[in-house]
């Protein structure tokens, strides 16, 4: 049982990093098929919480190969643009996001799509929370389809982008979910 | 005395360029295990379905795959059998951001407008399937759309709107990005 994005709100940074509920590897070997009957309207997904540092940060940048000095030059950042600190990448969060679909819908479910803005300048020492909610769900075809809100807030409930994304889910009785992926028809 | 009402931003130079595509673009080198693994450990995703063989055998995939978005990253790489851009950005102007002034291949033909002020407005993604190691990937850009909207006092900016797909040698769609930027 995830702890409710309110309740985690209304808590200390330290207490809502305590709360972090990103698996490990072997919960990402052992996880449980999630099916669609087994969701309903206003389920709230696990929390991932994060703590990027100045090091994350460089690290993000170097593995893909981003040289934009906002990210890891203090004095450019503060300077140049006129940034509050080095900034948490963009790219980094949108990375997230299929990362987490992926990891609420497996085995055998499907992280169809998202959609996402970018709002709010994020720093090293933000506590950052990847949340999502079912809003709605659907079946076609014989497979499941859920409609959720997603975001990542700060530490003090600052949305920092606000989306929704829509993933796929086995029915108990239904077929497998086709691989490579085929939406059905409208 | 009335005022003239500002000039459209869609005009019909602009809107001809929705549709319009970059070159299809091969990546340099190959979706390999020590990539994923840099990427992977930055995104702090530890899943097995990465790295251990013999689990990803008896997934529903029967072998490794990578992050789909990954593909992104690694179709900008730079090749190296070709001019470097970054040390060229910054030997021209050393206070380069490292970015800005960077050219990427398969980049797209600017839009004819003189909104100059960028900022993002959003992006989407869909993934169709997992890259696999030892993928070729390529991919290419089109403007899918552009739209105008006015703001609150009444000037028009544009809503452009760029897609990227990519997909592999067997010629499987493996995601699709889409980046919204306002033009003011």
């Amino acid at each position: 049982m995830t702890t409710l994005l309110d309740d985690l709100l209304s808590m200390q940074p330290e207490d809502i990093w305590r709360r972090n509920e990103r698996p490990d590897a072997d919960g990402l070997r052992d996880k449980a098929q999630i099916y669609y009957e087994d969701v309903n309207e206003g389920d709230e997904l696990p929390k991932y919480i994060y703590k990027p540092t100045p090091t994350h940060l460089f690290r993000w940048s170097a593995a893909i190969e981003n040289f934009h000095r906002i990210h890891y030059d203090l004095d450019f950042g503060l300077n140049h643009d006129r940034n509050p600190s080095i900034l948490v990448h963009g790219s980094w969060k949108q990375s997230v996001v299929p990362q987490y679909l992926k990891d609420w819908t497996l085995p055998n479910g499907w992280p169809w799509k998202a959609r996402f803005e970018h709002r709010a300048m994020l720093v090293p020492g933000d506590v950052l929370i990847m949340w999502g909610r079912v809003t709605s769900k659907y079946e076609k075809e014989r497979i499941g389809f859920i409609e959720l809100e997603i975001g990542m807030k700060t530490q003090d409930g600052i949305e920092s982008m606000p989306g929704t994304a829509t993933v796929v889910l086995p029915l108990r009785d239904g077929p497998p979910i086709p691989y490579p992926f085929v939406p059905p028809s409208d | 005395m009335t005022q003239q009402a500002p000039p459209p931003a869609l005009t019909p130079e602009v809107q001809a360029m929705i549709g319009v595509s970059g070159d299809i673009v091969e990546s340099w080198g190959v979706v390999d295990g020590e990539y994923m693994r840099r990427f992977t450990q930055a995104l702090m995703d530890p899943d097995p379905r990465y790295w251990d063989d013999d689990f990803a055998k008896s997934t529903r995939y029967g072998e490794l795959i990578a992050p789909p978005i990954m593909v992104s990253y690694l179709a900008s790489r730079i090749r190296p059998d070709q001019d470097d851009p970054i040390t060229a950005a910054f030997e021209e102007n050393p206070e380069s951001d490292g970015i800005g002034s960077v050219e990427r291949p398969g980049e797209l033909p600017p839009v004819p407008t003189n909104l100059v002020r960028v900022l993002n407005a959003g992006n989407e993604l869909e993934v169709y399937a997992y890259p696999s190691i030892g993928d070729t990937i390529f991919f290419q850009n089109r403007y899918s759309d552009i739209r105008e909207r006015l703001g609150r006092d009444g000037t028009p900016f544009l809503i452009i709107t760029r897609e990227t797909r990519y997909w592999n040698q067997d010629d499987v769609t493996l995601c699709i990005t889409r980046a919204s930027t306002i033009r003011r």
